[in-house]
């Protein structure tokens, strides 16, 4: 049960709240009403159990707990990077356009307090968790502020600098707009070969196309998109057949909404959760320190963005996490730029980590896995659909070793099963899922761009989601002695960041945020850039205060004047002057590196070899 | 035909913390081969089956070989060799 004033949360939490409402009515929690307890966070609740005390939940919007500037989400996302790190692609910082950040600080809320919950049964006294905006704002970009504040090479890669003007998605002669993809060098090298695109352009393009994931960047040769353009979508999709490379439209959620799937994933939630019918297992084992996962011990066999980031989560939360990795280890810790021997980027996700190596296509590596799994209380995985069952390492094989086990997959599409592969070849990657989802066109629509954005808004989520279920099946583990298998994806990511659409799509019943702000601008000053939200007049009135002019709303020439008014003060005067004001405002931070100097998201990251993002929850 | 090979930093303990080595190799094979002789061990990290690994990215100036002719790519003197560990995600 949660207990809390949500559904009368301040215009600024609505999407947070919001965003915990489906989440614990889709887990099937009770929710009272009930009045804001005496937290120093801007948006309280209670998380208890049958079997715990209440848990005091505080969400706070920035970090530390004496700051009590007002906040949004749009503010946030730009006083954490987020904003730059999208506009490296579009060409200059801009929100995303959805409750991002909000739909991340209610999930890591949610699981703090089932965390909290999780040292109680284990013997820890613990009554309060607490998390804020800006760490989830910070968690978000860790691995690009890794890159941006390694020891050797750091990244600078501000908005608008990406010297070429050709842009992912792909449009098509007939006007469709989509994303291709393959990880693989080959189709990539066909298709473009059949497009009439030469061998070096094509090769340019490769490179330009592999720097999305870590870079939030695609420098495509113009040749690339002008070539594709003179292509209907019916002969791109043959042509990606031929050559096996994988193509997806960028799709809008009222499509999506109309997939068979779509609405039930949207009543299930983002977790699938498959109880072990007999309690079989063993007892809650006693904390190995404060915090609340410490003493439990998490196998992870993942690679890339998602699944790392929610056996990171996991650490973070005191879990010991083996970290399967092929033998001579995973490449991607090679890749630049590099601190202390490592990639900053892979180091930031796995830093927390015993590493194995293990070779899974050897009997006796996996029968190596299926011991370690004898004493384990979770296996994590994001093998491609189908491979788990291959490798005699399903749900199905390794809960008959270990009844206790919470097994989970965080995987691209809603399902492991191999008769997904087969139908849809379609890799699960963050940018298909983007598409396929209609997370893409609302972010595209939001940002006058025309297709998602290439910082990985699902993997993070995607992996936080993960992280999450994990951690109610670990509690419902404590409480009644079973396993479990979650189940989460990029897919399931996707609906719970757009639920709201799709709850008004399906006309169901719920809570909605959605209030358009009235001024929700990025300014110039004299120095620096300044994001400004105004979600009522109230606040609007207190700008145009603020700005020693009266101003009406929405007219043009205001806007202009305003423009130039914001010009004659460097954006950190601004920040002091709208702070007084109690305006949301932050200087936007279009260098990562300037994280380290901020003074209000300083709190959450530690100097090193690169800037690390601290834990986003507090336990007391 | 000697080249300058650019090592990444993953691979330097391998050369002896060089990030620049010359070599002599009229293909990007021989280069890899060559290389063996002088840095053991470099070889495995780049190349198995007769194939680059798929997460090294191998390129010629600025051209990456599987767009030209992968491992046969020819070499002319001056020429630069550059290996880059592959970037992904999802």
């Amino acid at each position: 049960m949660i207990t809390g004033s949500l559904r009368g949360a301040a215009p600024e939490f609505a999407a947070i709240a919001s965003s915990l409402l489906y989440q614990s009515s889709a887990l099937g929690m009770d929710i009272e009403e009930g009045e804001n307890h005496t937290g120093d966070g801007a948006l309280s609740f209670e998380f208890k159990t049958p079997h715990t005390a209440p848990v005091a939940c505080d969400v706070a919007g920035w970090g530390e707990p004496s700051r009590q500037a007002a906040v949004t989400e749009n503010i946030m996302q730009a006083a954490c990077g987020l904003m730059a790190v999208h506009g490296r692609a579009t060409g200059k910082s801009q929100s995303l356009g959805v409750n991002y950040l909000s739909t991340l600080t209610a999930a890591l809320a949610l699981q703090g307090g089932a965390a909290a919950s999780i040292g109680q049964l284990r013997g820890l006294p613990l009554s309060n968790s607490r998390t804020s905006m800006a760490s989830a704002g910070l968690l978000s970009v860790g691995q690009y502020i890794a890159g941006a504040t390694a020891s050797e090479s750091p990244e600078t890669l501000l908005p608008g600098r990406t010297p070429y003007l050709a842009r992912l998605p792909f449009v098509s002669l007939d006007g469709v707009v989509f994303e291709l993809e393959t990880l693989d060098a080959g189709p990539w090298r066909k298709f473009w070969s059949e497009i009439g695109v030469s061998p070096a352009a094509a090769g340019r393009g490769w490179t330009a196309f592999l720097l999305r994931y870590a870079k939030a960047i695609a420098p495509l040769p113009d040749e690339l998109p002008r070539a594709i353009s003179k292509f209907s979508y019916y002969r791109i999709s043959q042509v990606c057949a031929r050559t096996g490379m994988a193509v997806c439209p960028v799709r809008a959620i009222h499509d999506r909404a109309r997939d068979v799937d779509s609405k039930q994933l949207w009543l299930r939630g983002p977790w699938e959760f498959l109880f072990e019918a007999d309690p079989g297992g063993r007892p809650s084992s006693p904390a190995a320190n404060g915090l609340p996962l410490s003493g439990l011990t998490v196998i992870e066999s993942c690679r890339r963005i998602q699944g790392p980031l929610a056996g990171h989560l996991l650490a973070l939360l005191g879990a010991e996490v083996i970290r399967i990795e092929p033998p001579g280890g995973d490449p991607l810790r090679g890749m630049p730029p590099i601190a202390e021997g490592c990639s900053a980027r892979f180091d930031a996700l796995n830093r927390l980590k015993t590493i194995r190596e293990i070779d899974l296509k050897s009997s006796a590596g996996r029968a190596e896995i299926r011991e370690m799994v004898r004493y384990a209380d979770v296996f994590l995985h994001n093998w491609a659909p189908g491979k788990a069952v291959l490798l005699n390492l399903s749900h199905e094989d390794l809960s008959a070793i270990n009844p206790s086990l919470v097994y989970a997959y965080a995987g691209g599409w809603a399902t492991d099963s191999a008769e997904h592969s087969s139908r849809s070849p379609m890799p699960g990657t963050d940018f298909m899922a983007q598409a396929y989802s209609g997370v893409a066109r609302k972010i595209a629509d939001a940002s006058g761009t025309q297709g998602g954005s290439l910082f990985t808004v699902l993997d993070v989520l995607g992996g936080v989601v993960s992280a999450q279920g994990i951690t109610l099946a670990l509690l419902n583990r404590c409480m009644n002695h079973a396993g479990a298998k979650v189940t989460s994806s990029l897919m399931s990511a996707a609906t719970l960041l757009c639920a709201e659409d799709f709850q008004n799509h399906y006309q169901l019943p719920g809570t909605r945020s959605h209030q358009k702000s009235l001024i929700d601008t990025v300014y110039a000053t004299k120095q620096g850039k300044i994001a400004v939200e105004c979600r009522d007049a109230g606040t609007a009135m207190r700008l145009a205060d603020a700005l020693e002019t009266v101003i009406g709303i929405g007219e043009e020439g205001v806007q202009a004047c305003m423009n130039d008014l914001f010009l004659s003060r460097t954006a950190d005067e601004w920040a002091e002057i709208l702070e007084q004001a109690g305006v949301p405002s932050a200087v936007v931070i279009e260098d990562l590196a300037d994280l380290q100097t901020s003074a209000p998201m300083q709190p959450g990251l530690s100097p090193g070899s690169y800037t690390k993002v601290n834990s986003p929850w507090s336990f007391r | 035909m000697p080249v300058t090979v650019s090592i990444p930093t993953i691979l330097r303990p391998l050369t002896h913390n060089q990030k620049r080595v010359e070599i002599t190799g009229f293909s990007v094979l021989e280069v890899i081969e060559q290389m063996e002789r002088q840095y053991p061990g470099v070889k495995e990290k780049l190349i198995a089956e007769g194939k680059a690994h798929r997460f090294i990215n191998l390129y010629v100036n600025d051209d990456d070989i599987r767009f030209s002719d992968g491992l046969s790519t020819s070499l002319r003197d001056g020429d630069s060799l550059t290996i880059l560990p592959a970037v992904a995600g999802g």
